[in-house]
């Protein structure tokens, strides 16, 4: 042991520590929530705090390296201004800044971001963004596409040189007709560095939020307002699954396949078990043998169970093999290493075109395998769709011309910077508590009962806050491994996987090779479309068939034109095949980002050729409103399908409104705009992309709320949704703020827990703002009307001889406002009800399911630079005009538009995890697999489109997925706009440019 | 596993340490490459941060750089040279640049080290100290194809960069801050001669020419590259896409 000193945040500690312990240890342990875990390479810097006044990754430092230096953490920054008595300094000014510009939202690199713009605000009090975005560089951010925490904390520099800023509380408002950016001039200029001909970064901020005109009536509603949660995240108080503690907590280490497929012939523990601090090792032979899925999804569950706990039989490199828990996770690791195992090396398939071969190797041979609809493992196939709409033969025989082609997308990793993360424990009841980062915590309970042998009773899951999910925690993923630990030794189990894991033993965006033919006439008329994807479903079947199913969504947007229209001829046909790799799964778009990739490329394709304007082109297909959905009639993630009529689309003007932002007509046949002076080898290019995707699952997806009334007139406005970061806890409280008359501060907002919180199918589908929204708005206008009947009783008595009636009350201000003025404060109407007479709790629970999925629409562009000699591809600009419906918080609709476009791009272009002959990943880290960073970020720009969606009361639509579909097309189009590359496969490599640049 | 953490004063007592024939004993810069090498059996550390080598002088025509000094201070220090600088911004981001040294990045580096192809070309001349505290000095293109042998046991207490070479970087990668898949730096002295590093592929940068003049530099890039072939690029594209980026380098050197 190591004596040494710290001085923390001011405070001096002396510390007896081991040489290997990490200073990221050492603060946990002394209880510095703000510090997280991301990765094991310092790049996602969740891990940051200050030493010496500079950002560090406290992941990466020994502790006995820091001995005798000075650490901050965000907790010395800033905190609640109002605790009771006690009146504090408040939030500091860059925490302020975070909150009120809508930076934070999953808030788990939060702190980390917070403090590496302190040290720079305390560096460099003039900033530009170039600068901001260089100290920000070391922090990763899943959720944001930077472009907010950048302008926070220019604005927090500002104020702290004394200046004044904009105020985003009250936005610009712009007329309906209005069209173009709104650069505000007096912030510094445009700043870039190059690094040979690679612009790192060249962008500014724009300091306004555009918000199209919402109804003026509303005062929450279409608002602008710092998320709900935001106050607790910007302290980096202990809210995510693991800041929380229990005594004699037990760490879980899991010991992972090294081979691709294998059989187990021989396990041996007794060596881990030998190492002292080890409390249990399990292996497949000493758990139930329980098929499931870890989809987490509705019941029945819509795809084969064909998961074990732990099985004798492993599928993939970093399946796993045995479960270990122990004292601390070094002891654990030693332990899962001396686990000695002896495997029957079986031919892996790692191909999709070998999966269904006669002969081929069968991944799921085993006795137990359920199978859903059309699975049939002994052809490793997971799931098959056949779709035929109208008559496609019919439709290529009328077609002029027939463009066939292949295209490719790659499997993707959701990256959310918190790991997946849980702690089971027995509670004083013998139940089993589950605290989990899950987008899904009522699947969860009940998918994981039978696992565990325990009726779902006695499981409680509680979700706390979540550092992003992106689809990847739509599962239940690693919450059996400590559940079955719990079980095993009674005591509290703690288990994160580590970066590496998240890329080895989690989930992933299905890749899919997919042929797209479609028939079209002379004059642009769509006759008929057929596509086939061959999905890659890794090791087990999750998701699988209703993953590939959406990727079908991507052809209903285009239904053809004349009588074609009336009748559209589509035809989608799937395999979805087991091969060795680790398993695919849920992934913000759910399938649809697959499908516009073949489909907007080859709409490019047909207007380049047929000479046709590809904007108008497109639009002359596209579904209109009015119109039978086309795929209603025929799929609903294997459920019966039920036809819908499209009710709002706006793509026309987003069409419009985009084309005026990027500048399309100007520069789209301007030979000298594409050129770059003094660059010869480089060459810009403008491309588009129109997308449509879903709002929720109709008649499967329902959520619950309940809204009670307290004392001083707040609520508590409990929810099971789930909110990610996305803001979804923030919508709903303004929809019920909206309705109640009160102001955001007097909803308190609870998400979620299986025993105290209503039903929810969980964050996924789009479908949060619409279904529990809708949820929570049946509750609020319950609890309004029994606010309205108490208030009237309140004025007659206080009227003699009054008569007021409660239909005759309206709510606002934190009011009951009756038509003459009279009015009751919602705390007297609370005093009343609670104390006073004929008392009663006033609340109610309301729940939503949803008979439709009215689909958003949006135009997606891209303005790229391409190198000519070495392939290149500098993205310097998107753009995306959304219809959404109305938004309802158009600060975290933005925020997911920016953080969604940011994903997307690196879909595009740099994302994708590929596997050796032997199965081995090559990505295991954010080296390799890069996301993008806060410095090398293009200029990002949302525009909303506001309709109102007749079927629900706020009028909304989904916005959270349809970022992620049409930015990849959009760039593919724009680098063949820009040099001819013709690229069907992303990301858009360098080298797959230059290979297209060679062939031609 | 780390069992032992030492934080010698002197650099006698750092090179005692480093000579012990047990445990294995390595030496911490910043630390972040410490992953890389602690997963493996018991394993004593040495850190430097109490040496003072992290000075950053100019002296004359050349930069003398401690191998401490971390690549945040190296990238501040107005005689860097830009194209230094450039490395350092595309390799590391803000908060690993405040700990990374640049002795910890040239020992760690590998094939698509941006610094490492940088200095390559630069030709700088490290300076170790062994147990004798005895110096010496290697061109660190002699030194990093045998880095692990003869940096065994000693310590990179300078790196003599010359700042009166002509130097460009350029690369190839999937974004601006990615690593590269092909990058090629090329350094002119006064005199004419010409070195040319590629880089993107590999375990360590690789020198293609270093002749009198530039005259087929691009060709020896392309020769080469003719077979580095990975699961990141194909040996066609390095190939040529490295002859395009000395062509380009070369070009930017001339026009100054």
């Amino acid at each position: 042991m190591l004596d040494i000193e710290l001085t923390i945040n001011d405070q001096i500690y002396h510390l007896q520590v081991q040489p290997g312990e990490r200073l990221y240890d050492i603060l946990r342990r002394l209880g510095y929530s703000s510090v997280k875990f991301g990765d094991e390479h310092g790049k996602t810097g969740a891990d940051t705090v200050l030493l010496d006044g500079k950002p560090v990754n406290s992941y990466m430092l020994l502790a006995a390296q820091a001995d005798g230096h000075q650490i901050e953490t965000i907790e010395i920054l800033g905190e609640h201004p109002d605790q009771g008595w006690n009146k504090t300094g408040g939030l500091h000014i860059l925490q302020q800044e975070f909150v009120k510009t809508g930076a934070i939202q999953c808030g788990y690199c939060t702190p980390a971001q917070i403090m590496a713009a302190k040290e720079l605000l305390t560096r460099e009090p003039i900033p530009d963004e170039f600068q901001v975005r260089d100290s920000l560089s070391g922090v990763l951010c899943r959720c944001t596409g930077y472009k907010k925490p950048v302008e926070a904390v220019l604005r927090a520099a500002a104020r702290m040189r004394g200046e004044e800023v904009p105020d985003l509380e009250d936005p610009i408002r712009v007329p309906p007709g209005w069209l173009g950016s709104n650069l505000d001039d007096s912030l510094p200029p445009t700043k870039s560095i190059q690094v040979e001909g690679n612009t790192l970064t060249a962008k500014r901020v724009i300091t306004h939020l555009k918000v199209s005109p919402a109804p003026d009536t509303w005062s929450q509603v279409g608002k602008p307002k710092p998320k709900v949660d935001a106050l607790k995240l910007v302290q980096g108080k202990p809210a995510f699954a693991v800041d929380f503690e229990r005594r004699d907590m037990l760490y879980a280490k899991v010991l992972f396949s090294p081979h691709a497929h294998a059989r187990i012939t021989a396990i041996n523990t007794k060596k881990a078990l030998e190492i002292p601090g080890v409390a249990a090792v399990l292996t497949y032979q000493d758990l139930p043998r329980v098929p499931y899925s870890t989809a987490g999804q509705s019941d029945p569950i819509p795809g084969p169970l064909d998961c074990y706990s732990l099985d004798n039989k492993v599928r993939f490199v970093g399946d796993r093999v045995a479960f270990v828990a122990a004292e601390t996770e070094e002891i654990a690791a030693r332990a899962v290493e001396a686990i000695q195992v002896e495997y029957d090396l079986l031919d892996a398939i790692l191909d999709t075109r070998e999966a269904m071969k006669p002969g081929a190797v069968v991944i799921h041979d085993q006795d137990d395998y359920v199978p859903f609809a059309e699975s049939d493992p002994s052809r490793n196939l997971a799931a098959e769709i056949r779709i035929d709409i109208g008559d496609v033969e019919k439709g290529f025989l009328e077609a002029d011309h027939i463009f066939e082609a292949e295209y490719e997308v790659p499997k993707v990793q959701q990256s959310h910077i918190e790991p997946h993360a849980v702690i089971t424990y027995w509670d004083e009841d013998d139940r089993l508590v589950i605290r989990t980062s899950t987008q899904v915590p009522f699947h969860v309970r009940r998918m994981i009962a039978p696992v565990l042998g325990l009726p779902i009773k006695r499981i409680r899951v509680i979700k706390p806050r979540i550092g992003g999910g992106f689809g990847g925690k739509q599962e239940m993923l690693i919450e059996d491994v400590a559940a079955h630990l719990t079980i095993a030794t009674g005591r509290p189990v703690q288990f994160v996987y580590t970066r590496e894991e998240e890329f080895t033993s989690a989930r992933s965006r299905h890749p899919m090779r997919i042929k797209l033919k479609t028939g079209v006439k002379n004059d642009g008329t769509l006759t008929a479309n057929a596509m086939y994807a061959l999905s890659d479903t890794g090791a087990n079947g999750a998701h699988a068939l209703t993953v590939t199913g959406n990727t079908t969504k991507a052809m209903a947007l285009y239904v053809g034109s004349g009588s074609y229209r009336e009748s559209p001829n589509i035809r989608y046909y799937a395999d979805i095949v087991y091969t060795n790799t680790p398993p695919s799964g849920a992934f913000r778009g759910y399938g649809v980002p697959q499908g516009y990739w073949p489909v907007e490329r080859q709409m490019e394709k047909i207007a380049q050729s047929l000479g046709l304007d590809p904007l108008e082109f497109r639009l002359k297909n596209s579904l209109q409103a009015g119109e039978i959905h086309p795929f209603s009639v025929a799929w609903s993630e294997g459920r019966e399908p039920v036809p819908e009529m499209i009710q709002t689309n706006g793509l026309a003007e987003c069409v419009q409104k985009g084309k005026a932002a990027i500048g399309w007509d100007e520069k789209i046949k301007d030979l000298n705009w594409q050129k770059v002076p003094g660059k010869p080898h480089l060459r810009r290019g403008l491309g588009a992309a129109l997308v449509m995707q879903g709002t929720a699952i109709p008649y499967l997806d329902m959520g619950g709320a309940s809204l009670k009334l307290n004392d001083d007139g707040s609520f508590n406005l409990l929810v099971g949704a789930t909110d990610l970061g996305t803001g979804s806890d923030t919508v709903l409280a303004q929809m019920a703020a909206e309705i109640l008359g009160t102001g955001l501060e007097d909803i308190i907002v609870y998400s979620s827990d299986t025993d105290f919180t209503p039903f929810d199918k969980g964050a996924y589908a789009s479908s949060t703002t619409y279904i529990s929204g809708a949820a929570v708005v049946d509750a609020a206008n319950q609890v309004a009307e029994r606010l309205c009947e108490r208030a009237a009783v309140i004025l007659n008595e206080r009227k003699q001889g009054a008569s007021y009636l409660a239909e005759e009350i309206e709510l606002g201000g934190r009011c009951a406002v009756a038509s003459d003025g009279q009015a009751v404060s919602l705390e007297d109407i609370a005093l009343h009800s609670l104390h006073h007479k004929d008392q009663e709790q006033i609340m109610a629970v309301g729940s939503y399911m949803s008979p439709v999925s009215p689909p958003p629409f949006a135009a997606q562009f891209a303005e790229v630079c391409v190198d000519i000699e070495t392939g290149q591809v500098i993205v310097e600009r998107l753009v995306m005009a959304v219809d959404a419906g109305v938004i309802v918080n158009p600060l975290t609709a933005s925020g997911q538009i920016e953080g969604g476009m940011t994903q997307a791009l690196g879909y595009a272009v740099s994302e994708e995890m590929l596997y050796d002959e032997k199965g081995q990943p090559r990505e295991v880290n954010f080296r390799d697999y890069h996301i993008f960073e806060a410095h090398e970020m293009p200029e990002l720009e949302a525009i909303f489109v506001e309709t109102f969606e007749p079927s629900h009361p706020f009028g909304v639509k989904a916005v959270a997925e349809i970022p992620l579909d049409g930015v990849a097309p959009a760039v593919g189009n724009a680098v063949y706009h820009a040099c001819g590359a013709d690229v069907d496969q992303i990301p858009i490599t360098p080298e797959r440019i230059w290979r297209k640049l060679k062939a031609s | 596993m780390i069992i032992e953490y030492h934080r010698p004063h002197t650099r006698e007592d750092a090179l005692a340490l480093l000579s012990r024939p047990e445990p294995r004993t390595v030496v911490i810069g910043g630390g972040l490459y410490l992953n890389q090498v602690a997963a493996v059996g018991p394993l004593a550390v040495v850190d430097l941060q109490n040496l003072d080598l992290g000075t950053l002088k100019i002296k004359g025509k050349s930069l003398h750089l401690g191998g401490s000094a971390t690549l945040q201070t190296i990238l501040d220090f107005d005689p860097t040279p830009l194209v230094m600088k450039k490395a350092i911004q595309q390799q590391e981001n803000f908060n690993r640049r405040q700990v990374a040294t640049l002795a910890g990045a040239l020992v760690a580096g590998n094939g698509r080290s941006a610094i490492s192809a940088v200095l390559l070309a630069l030709d700088p001349v490290i300076v170790l100290e062994g147990k004798d505290q005895e110096s010496e000095r290697h061109p660190w293109g002699d030194l990093l194809p045998l880095r692990e042998q003869l940096l065994a046991g000693k310590l990179i207490t300078e790196i003599i960069v010359p700042v009166n070479i002509a130097c460009a970087y350029d690369f190839a990668a999937r974004s601006p801050a990615d690593l590269p898949v092909i990058a090629a730096a090329v350094s002119k002295w006064p005199s004419g001669r010409t070195r040319v590093v590629l880089a993107g592929y590999g375990d360590q940068p690789i020198m293609v020419f270093d002749g009198p003049d530039g005259m087929g530099a691009d060709s020896a890039a392309r020769d080469a590259y003719s077979e580095a072939e990975d699961q990141w690029a194909s040996a066609a594209y390095r190939s040529d896409t490295a002859a395009v980026l000395v062509k380009r380098c070369l070009k930017e050197i001339d026009q100054g």
